[in-house]
């Protein structure tokens, strides 16, 4: 007690660092259209995602989930309110900022189309650090691709690979920089049962075995119950929590909130 | 299938650029007919209006020169004018004549002419001559030299330079003569060399009596040799023989408007190419709902159909801003047409249209057949079965065309066909096409090779965008083709130019051995000569020791016109260094032989000591022996005639060149100082040294290849177009693929090098092919003009390089559009799409 006393400014500053989260959003309003055609996609959101852990979003169609997800990822801006990833408040930032933002410090996996036609398996892996004209970490790399057991596929073109390998890449792609946080919009939504379960070990691996921030938008209960905290949406508002969920519990506050 | 056309122009903005490309090129041919006609027009005017004249007497003619060459009518003796005006119903007659005056001081860019007096016509002071020391001039002249009536005006004529005085000032509305002295008829017959005879006798009717009825009156007391004609008649000779030279540009330039238009069906095809694989999954739906296949042709068809009529009109609309640029460029060749409006005549406005619109159907054929090969399942899966046809039928199809357009040019060329130009045009035509269905073969390899140097520069973005010119090798191969075509004939006038300049250079260094050579000013509009009197002053100039002059005129072989050259048989070779056997042949020519070119003759079965018939228009036909065989490039004529036959047989005697050389010792600026002296009085001579005659040789073939290609820059621009057109309908196609390069981090600026990389690849492929092209045509059109005095083959590789450069750039600057709409963008897009 003593000891933590003695330095409270910089015990305090520590603290803080860790608590921070990776990505918040305050008073998120999304309105998309106007006058009589506007839809309020966000409602007034807060909800902060924590280091080294693995949020899922789900709610029914509709609820906003992929909205909160391409907000607070800077891919999209919000009405009303503020997203920060880190520290950053995304809004402050100019197409520039906020793309070297993304270049550097997010990842992204998205439901489909997630690599490039004409480059390679090991060149959609790199392409990140290649537009920011960065050589790869060797040792990372080979890490992350044994790891996602793409060690043979790296000379295939995306259309020689199957859906799921194709999304181990675009998985391998998003942990590439080493970014902050990882956002994944429908990871499994186009792959097969086998394929996703694989997908989802790895996201799972990536958070445990590298302290990797994930938040991820889903409406598959299996999926959602391999996070650690589950954020539910309805109607453009955070209507519910779970922390470490199961299938049957997903199921059973998604049977509430319908 | 008006519904399913109306799926189609949903794309309408897709469309624009793809229509502004064939409404360029009809704009061209549209342009093209209107100048013609509107030329046509002028020169009927001109023809004409003016003098109020209903009939003409002149001596019959036994051919009629070509490109309104003065005419070379045998004269008539004055003393037909009393006949002629004898005759019941001639209210009027008068001796026509003209020929050479120069009113001393005039702007040398005037043709110096003098004529008779004859009445009508704009007086705008004072009276007609009527003695022998009067003159009228033209009010413009003088305006210029600052004379009024009464004044004295000095006029170089036949003898020597006389002074006149100005009893009249008359505008001339003949644009071609502006700067018209007009003597008396007793003095004119003095001062033009012409004591006795007339050009021809006009004529004016009594009011009440038809001009048939007096042709057939005066055709009755004429003597053989002599005819009369109506106005109306002559005229329309006049006007045809003008025409027959503009068919001549009429040619040449719908050339440059077919070579446009194939430019502009690449593009279009391409353009409809990606448009059906972009609606794969919409024709697909249309297929499983029961379209039939002729449906889905159609509704490709009609799209086509809506576009090239568009254009079409648009094209015919431009096209009269185009006769207008084309009649600037007519002018800096030296060809001024006075003010006139425009003439478009419906004939026009139905060429453009049908070409347009022909060229945009046939262009889209290929594509409206393919999408009929989209399955129904096309619908669920978006892909198209199509892969494009086998690597082994395109090559045996490309070689083909391209192997059957080499023969066909080569035919053309060395072949001895009558008109070799179609055959020529054709085999070019299909080498081009040829090499455009192969390119998809190599267009991987080659834009991977030419993207490796922007690689190393840009680094990501240049490498995407070079795999994004590689991954659809038809595409970017038809693109390239487009850009291949405009460079290749670019290419090939930098070529001819560079050999043309170089086979002068060596002609006149090598064989010219004249230290001066007196020319006539070019004088926009005619072909003018020197005075005999010039090369007379000059044999009695001190210091000159030889004076040797060439004429030129035109004949008719078999009733089509050809050119020959006289020369003095005593001094051209003094002037002229020839090879021994042209040099023995030229001594060998008399007054009534003719040397002929080796193969010329050949090809007509002449040998040495046959006779020639050749037809002059003033003494009709006449048998000349050939008196020997030539081969040499140095003379620009397939016939040789020495200057007694030239002055046997032809009306007009003016030099075209006067070769001198001067007496040993005396140096050339002694020369030129002498020469300057001597003819101060002649101000349409030019007296050039060997140097000035290279630059003029030179200036020559700019003035002549400068117009072609500004032309031909339009069928590039076309390209360019293209590319634009095809980028910016991938990149709709990319849309999602552009939302995840934006989502992992790719700026904008990236983006758009990404774009413009892709550009600069098609381009810089498109302009190496052209410029490899345009060397073998080159070389197969420099070996065959060897007769026309290009003997020299050289490729202006600086030139050449510099074209490959500027495509390129010309490429990144078409992909900037694109490009910044490719920046613009949204992320979201890649994840939103779909």
């Amino acid at each position: 007690m003593t000891m933590l006393l003695r330095s409270p400014a910089d015990l305090g500053l520590d603290l803080e660092a860790e608590v921070a989260p990776a990505a918040r959003v305050v008073d998120a309003v999304k309105v998309y259209g106007k006058g009589d055609a506007a839809v309020r996609a966000l409602d007034g959101v807060n909800v902060d995602f924590e280091r080294g852990r693995f949020t899922a979003i789900m709610g029914p169609s509709g609820s906003g989930k992929s909205t909160l997800l391409h907000c607070v990822a800077g891919l999209d801006t919000l009405t009303y309110g503020s997203a920060c990833i880190g520290d950053v408040d995304l809004g402050r930032l100019d197409d520039r900022r906020l793309t070297r933002l993304r270049r550097d410090r997010i990842g992204f996996v998205f439901q489909a189309f997630n690599l490039l036609p004409t480059l390679t398996a090991a060149e959609n892996i790199t392409l990140p650090l290649a537009l920011a004209g960065k050589k790869p970490d060797q040792q990372w790399l080979d890490l992350i691709i044994d790891v996602v057991g793409l060690r043979d596929r790296l000379g295939h073109r995306p259309a020689e690979l199957s859906g799921g390998q194709q999304q181990r890449v675009a998985v391998a792609r998003s942990l590439v920089t080493r970014p902050e946080i990882i956002f994944a919009d429908e990871p499994t939504g186009n792959l097969d049962s086998r394929s996703g379960g694989e997908l989802l070990r790895f996201l799972r691996l990536a958070v445990d075995e590298f302290g990797q921030t994930i938040v991820m938008v889903t409406h598959d209960p299996v999926a959602a119950a391999k996070t650690d905290r589950i954020v539910f949406l309805a109607d453009g508002r955070v209507v519910d929590e779970l922390h470490a969920p199961t299938p049957d519990s997903v199921v059973d506050r998604l049977k509430r909130l319908h | 299938m008006g519904r399913l056309a109306r799926g189609a122009l949903a794309h309408r903005m897709r469309l624009v650029r793809t229509a502004s490309a064939v409404a360029l090129a009809v704009s061209l041919v549209a342009g093209t007919f209107v100048l013609t006609d509107t030329i046509g027009s002028a020169l009927h005017q001109a023809t004409t209006s003016g003098e109020d004249i209903d009939l003409v007497v002149r001596a019959t003619s036994a051919f009629t020169p070509q490109g309104g060459a003065v005419s070379e009518r045998e004269r008539v003796p004055d003393s037909l004018l009393a006949t002629v005006m004898a005759v019941p119903g001639v209210r009027e007659a008068w001796g026509s004549l003209t020929g050479y005056a120069e009113v001393v001081g005039a702007a040398a860019d005037r043709p110096a002419i003098g004529t008779a007096w004859s009445p009508g016509g704009a007086m705008v002071s004072g009276r007609a001559p009527t003695s022998p020391g009067e003159v009228v001039i033209d009010s413009s002249i003088a305006a210029q030299q600052g004379l009024s009536l009464g004044d004295q005006v000095k006029i170089l004529v036949q003898g020597a330079v006389e002074e006149f005085t100005i009893t009249g000032l008359r505008k001339v509305n003949d644009y071609l003569a502006s700067s018209q002295a007009m003597f008396d008829l007793q003095t004119a017959q003095r001062v033009l060399g012409q004591l006795g005879t007339l050009d021809a006798i006009p004529v004016r009717a009594e009011p009440g009596v038809s001009a048939e009825t007096m042709r057939a009156r005066i055709g009755d007391v004429l003597p053989e040799r002599y005819e009369v004609v109506t106005f109306d008649q002559s005229a329309k000779e006049a006007e045809e023989s003008w025409s027959r030279a503009l068919g001549f540009l009429t040619a040449a330039l719908l050339m440059f408007a077919a070579v446009a238009l194939l430019v502009g069906a690449f593009l279009i095809f391409n353009t409809f190419s990606i448009l059906v694989a972009q609606r794969t999954r919409e024709l697909g739906l249309l297929r499983a709902m029961g379209a039939s296949r002729a449906q889905v042709t159609g509704s490709v068809l009609v799209e086509a159909l809506a576009v090239g009529l568009v254009a079409s009109v648009a094209g015919v609309v431009l096209g009269m801003g185009a006769a207008k640029g084309l009649l600037a460029l007519m002018r800096v060749v030296g060809f001024d047409l006075p003010d006139v409006s425009v003439v478009f005549r419906p004939r026009t406005a139905a060429a453009g249209l049908v070409c347009g619109v022909v060229v945009t159907l046939v262009a889209a054929l290929g594509p409206a057949r393919r999408a009929t090969r989209i399955s129904p399942v096309a619908a669920i899966t978006g892909v198209s079965a199509d892969a494009g046809g086998s690597p082994a039928r395109r090559l045996a199809w490309g070689g083909g065309v391209t192997l059957a357009g080499v023969a066909v040019l080569l035919a053309g060329l060395y072949g001895e066909m009558s008109r070799p130009l179609p055959a020529i045009g054709l085999g070019a035509a299909g080498l081009l096409v040829g090499v455009a269905m192969l390119l998809p073969l190599i267009a991987r390899p080659a834009a991977h090779l030419l993207g490796r140097p922007l690689v190393r520069l840009c680094g990501q973005p240049a490498l995407l965008g070079r795999e994004n010119a590689m991954r659809n090798p038809r595409r970017t191969a038809a693109t390239a083709a487009a850009a291949m075509i405009g460079i290749t004939l670019v290419g090939v006038v930098a070529i001819l130019a560079a050999s043309m300049k170089a086979s002068a250079t060596r002609s006149i260094t090598e064989t010219l051995r004249a230290d001066f050579v007196v020319a006539p000013r070019p004088i926009p509009g005619t072909a003018a000569g020197l005075p005999t009197q010039v090369a007379d002053k000059l044999r009695r100039t001190p210091g000159v020791a030889t004076v040797s002059q060439i004429r030129g005129g035109q004949w008719g072989l078999e009733g089509r016109a050809q050119t020959l050259l006289a020369v003095d048989p005593a001094t051209v070779t003094e002037m002229h260094e020839l090879d021994t056997v042209s040099a023995a042949a030229a001594r060998r020519l008399d007054d009534r032989s003719v040397l002929v070119r080796e193969n010329v003759a050949a090809r007509n079965g002449w040998k040495v000591g046959d006779q020639v018939p050749m037809t002059f228009a003033r003494t009709g036909t006449r048998e000349l022996r050939l008196a020997a065989t030539f081969s040499t490039s140095t003379v620009r004529s397939d016939y040789v005639v020495s200057l007694g036959a030239y002055k046997a047989n032809y009306a007009q005697q003016l030099d075209t060149f006067v070769d001198v050389r001067l007496a040993p010792g005396v140096t050339l600026e002694a020369g030129r100082a002498a020469l300057t002296a001597a003819l101060a009085d002649f101000g349409t001579a030019e007296i050039r040294d060997r140097t000035q005659v290279l630059d003029a040789s030179r200036r020559q073939v700019d003035t002549l290849l400068l117009p072609v290609t500004a032309l031909l820059a339009l069928s590039v621009l076309i390209a360019l177009l293209g590319i634009t057109n095809t980028l910016a309908l991938s990149i709709s196609e990319r849309t999602r693929e552009l939302g995840l390069l934006r989502a992992v981090g790719m700026a904008r600026s990236q983006l758009r090098s990404m774009v413009r990389a892709e550009a600069m690849i098609i381009s810089c492929l498109g302009a190496l092919l052209g410029v490899g092209v345009a060397a073998f045509f080159g070389w197969a059109l420099v070996t065959a003009m060897g007769d026309l005095g290009v003997t020299d083959l050289v490729f202006p590789t600086g030139q050449l390089a510099g074209l490959v450069a500027l495509a390129t750039a010309a490429g990144m600057v078409a992909g900037v559009l694109p490009a910044r709409r490719a920046a613009r963008q949204g992320v979201l897009d890649a994840v939103a799409a779909e």
